[in-house]
């Protein structure tokens, strides 16, 4: 019986972490509080984030939006053509909200201010997962 | 709207009244009908009843009668007939009323029963049929027959006699129950109409009340709307509902007519009510926003935070010609419907004097930290300094005002006039910027800014300088306000100390800065350029102790603007000088001693030095020389550029140089006292002034 109620529990969620500076990838991948979501890869750019999806076939992708290379804005479109189930959660220190409307448009489908705090991200991640 | 609900149950109340209406009455009537059948019927049973009860007497009596006929030979067929048809009567009536419902049986079976004794001898009677006399012309006595028939008759008389009234009794009782079934009959159908009656009358009291309550319910309907209309006309937000079409739709609130000018909301699309208004880049991401509240993304909390309309810059006509800028707030909220959203509800709020309160408040704090700022520079400056300076800003300022007085006609004239002002106004600034009073120095460096605005004018008259001397009188006025807030601290400063009551020396005295206070003031400003431009260098003073006091000034003034000449253009960036394999910081010797003709000032600073041709190439931009007259100029001659006025060789325009009045004021101090200045240089080493200036006494003679 007991295999039953396992079963039922929920699966696995993977994360992908993209973002250009190491601290805020670090901060996120430690603020999160979920048993069950696993850290499978931090891009630190658009290209690298777009190839660790290509291997890792995330659930949920935290996206900065200014990053050298690729940005966040053609990285979540080729993403979302690439994976379209996927989860995006856009976080950023941009003020302007042409640019979210943007990222939202493109497919993104939250959206975070930097500075936050653990509790904000964590709603965050909660309210596009569960 | 919101009684809708309430008004269709009201109205299928009334509707299933009407129906239960017809109902019971369809009922009553049926019934009523079928008792009304029936009474008819019984009353018809209990006719021939009570005609039965009348049969037995009357068979009775005919017997009787053909029996007295009998006896005293009269005639009797007449009377043979009348009783053949009683009884036929009888036997027809009684037979129907046999099958009749509702008669008491037992009465019944009797009457039968006593009917069924009569048969056989009232037969024998009627069965007769001959002459009974023997004459039939005399009637003279009875025949055989008629004695057998007389017979008859007396036996049937007698048993009629006997049994007429107990038959009489059971026709009657059965009569009687028949009697009572009726009257029961029409008790129901009075009770039945009784009821029927009743019920109509409380379906009607129903109806009415119904209808009552939904006139009321009408009325209240239209006193909401009338009060959604009142809100609607009053509420200070602009309201509406777009569509999935992104049109407004055909209710909307008044005051989105102020706030857009325009009355033709219903049908406008979103974009069509801010295009002219806004950029269209804004424009465009409006639009993909209000695109994006349709979808299943948007959450109300997502959605308001990446709101791209939260403050709206909007450009309108004002109704006069011209156009203002106001800020429009807009907030969405998704109405959501079965099938997803709905609409979208739009409140729009001109939140423009909030807008310009807050940008006031930024302001007033900027100036109070501006003046917070210049009290904290005049606690740290010397009050001797301090007062030195405003002495010498209102001298400076009477001159200028004295200038501005100077008759002009000419174009020449004019600028003469312009550049006298500018060096004056300069030197100025100078001075404020090294006592850190950077309100004074932010005054200047605008009249300044309108001096050059002037200067590049092609075409000068009186009415340009007036701007000027408005601005000039503001100045005058802070300047008149620092020196009161100094008079004020200087007070504090020599307050009698409560330690032994005695009143120190009074609060104004004459301020004569002295060598000491002149190398401080170089050392402030030094510090302060250094950081305002990011260099890093050291100032080295020595001999300044020697300076005469009537050099003084003029010493001052001059050093200020080399100082801020080597900041700005000598000094490179930290960079360049690491680069060119120089020591970290750079260095600015002055050195002031006494020679044998008077005296001697050596200014010199470590940096990039002059570049001869960099200056002729900046003289002829200036349009101080014409490109063949700076191709004849040898080295010496182009570095001597520098004391000629309006020469600078920065073209973007600081507080501390860039003017072009920088080191023509030096030179122009310089010989006024008799002096003689020049110039060394070794690009990429230094930069070298020297200043002669003649014995004190000498003067007159050089």
């Amino acid at each position: 019986m007991d295999t039953v109620q396992d079963t039922g529990a929920r699966r696995t969620v993977k994360l992908l972490i993209v973002d250009d500076s190491n601290i805020v990838r670090r901060r996120i991948e430690r603020s999160q509080q979920f048993d069950d979501l696993q850290v499978v890869g931090t891009a630190a750019n658009g290209l690298e984030a777009l190839e660790l999806a290509r291997r890792t076939n995330p659930d949920l992708v935290t996206m900065d939006l200014t990053m050298p290379q690729m940005d966040g804005i053609e990285c979540i479109t080729q993403l979302v053509q690439m994976k379209p189930e996927v989860r995006i959660l856009v976080i950023s220190a941009l003020a302007d909200k042409a640019t979210a409307v943007e990222a939202m448009e493109r497919g993104a489908n939250g959206f975070l201010n930097k500075p936050f705090t653990d509790r904000q991200l964590n709603e965050a991640i909660a309210e596009l997962m569960y | 709207m919101l009684l809708s609900g309430v008004d269709r149950n009201r109205r299928l109340l009334t509707a299933a009244a009407g129906i239960v209406l017809a109902a019971v009455m369809g009922l009553v009537l049926i019934a009523g009908f079928r008792l009304a059948t029936q009474i008819r019927a019984n009353v018809g049973t209990l006719q021939q009843a009570s005609e039965l009860e009348a049969y037995p007497s009357a068979i009775s009596e005919q017997l009787t009668a053909l029996r007295q006929r009998l006896d005293t030979l009269e005639y009797t067929g007449h009377v043979h007939g009348e009783l053949a048809s009683s009884v036929r009567g009888f036997n027809r009536d009684f037979t129907a009323l046999e099958h009749q419902k509702g008669i008491d049986p037992t009465a019944m079976r009797a009457a039968v029963a006593l009917w069924t004794n009569y048969t056989p001898v009232l037969a024998k009677v009627l069965s007769y049929h001959g002459e009974p006399y023997s004459d039939t012309a005399t009637n003279s006595s009875l025949s055989r027959s008629g004695r057998v028939f007389y017979a008859h008759v007396r036996r049937a008389e007698l048993f009629a006699q006997a049994n007429a009234a107990a038959l009489h009794r059971e026709l009657a009782v059965v009569s009687a129950s028949l009697q009572a079934r009726t009257a029961a009959a029409a008790s129901r159908l009075r009770w039945l109409l009784s009821g029927g009656v009743l019920a109509v009358l409380l379906l009607g009291l129903a109806a009415a009340y119904l209808q009552v309550a939904r006139g009321r319910g009408e009325r209240a309907a239209r006193d909401a709307q009338d009060q959604t209309r009142d809100i609607l006309a009053t509420v200070r937000e602009g309201f509406f509902l777009l569509d999935a079409d992104y049109r407004i739709g055909a209710v909307w609130s008044q005051a989105l007519t102020t706030m857009f000018g325009r009355g033709d909301f219903a049908g406008l699309t979103f974009e069509e009510l801010l295009r002219d208004k806004v950029p269209t880049e804004t424009l465009n991401t409006a639009m993909k926003f209000i695109k994006l509240l349709w979808g299943e993304r948007a959450h109300e909390n997502l959605m308001k935070s990446i709101n791209p309309l939260g403050q709206l810059e909007v450009t309108m006509d004002n109704g006069r010609g011209g156009k203002e800028t106001r800020y429009l707030q807009f907030d969405f909220h998704r109405v959501m419907g079965p099938k997803g959203v709905k609409h979208v509800l739009c409140a729009v709020g001109d939140i423009t004097s909030s807008v310009m309160l807050t940008r006031e408040l930024h302001e007033a704090q900027e100036n109070a930290h501006s003046q917070i700022d210049m009290m904290v520079g005049m606690l740290h400056s010397d009050p001797l300094q301090l007062g030195s300076f405003l002495d010498s800003a209102s001298a400076g300022l009477k001159h200028v005002n004295a200038i501005l007085k100077e008759p002009a006609r000419t174009h020449a004239e004019f600028s003469k006039k312009l550049s006298g002002l500018a060096r004056e106004l300069h030197s100025m600034k100078g001075e404020a910027a090294a006592l850190n009073l950077m309100s004074i120095a932010q005054r200047v460096h605008h009249l300044e800014d309108m001096l050059a605005e002037l200067k590049a004018r092609s075409e000068l008259t009186g009415n340009d300088f007036l701007p000027l001397v408005l601005k000039l009188d503001e100045l005058l006025a802070h300047l008149r306000g620092v020196r009161e807030m100094t008079l004020k601290l200087s007070s504090l400063r020599e307050q009698p100390s409560p330690a032994d009551g005695t009143l120190s020396t009074p609060a104004l005295r004459v301020p004569t800065a002295g060598p000491e206070e002149l190398a401080s003031t170089l050392q402030s400003l030094a510090h302060k350029l250094a950081e305002d431009h990011g260099k890093d260098f050291k100032l080295a003073l020595s001999g300044l102790a020697q300076c005469p006091p009537a050099y003084l000034g003029m010493l001052k003034d001059c050093l200020i603007q080399m100082l801020r000449n080597a900041a700005v253009h000598g000094i490179e960036a930290n960079e360049v000088r690491r680069a060119g394999a120089k020591s970290g910081g750079g260095q600015v010797r002055v050195d002031f001693r006494r020679v044998e003709s008077g005296y001697e000032l050596t200014f010199e600073d470590d940096g990039a030095g002059l570049s001869p041709e960099a200056l002729k190439e900046a003289a002829v931009r200036k349009k101080l020389l014409s490109e063949e007259q700076a191709a004849q100029l040898d080295n010496r001659a182009a570095l001597a550029l520098i004391f000629k006025p309006g020469f600078s060789t920065r073209n973007e325009v600081s507080m501390d140089a860039g003017r072009g009045a920088g080191m023509d004021v030096v030179a122009k101090a310089v010989y006024g006292l008799g002096g003689r200045i020049g110039v060394s240089t070794n690009p990429g080493r230094y930069t070298r002034f020297k200043i002669a200036l003649p014995a004190l006494g000498e003067t007159a003679v050089a």
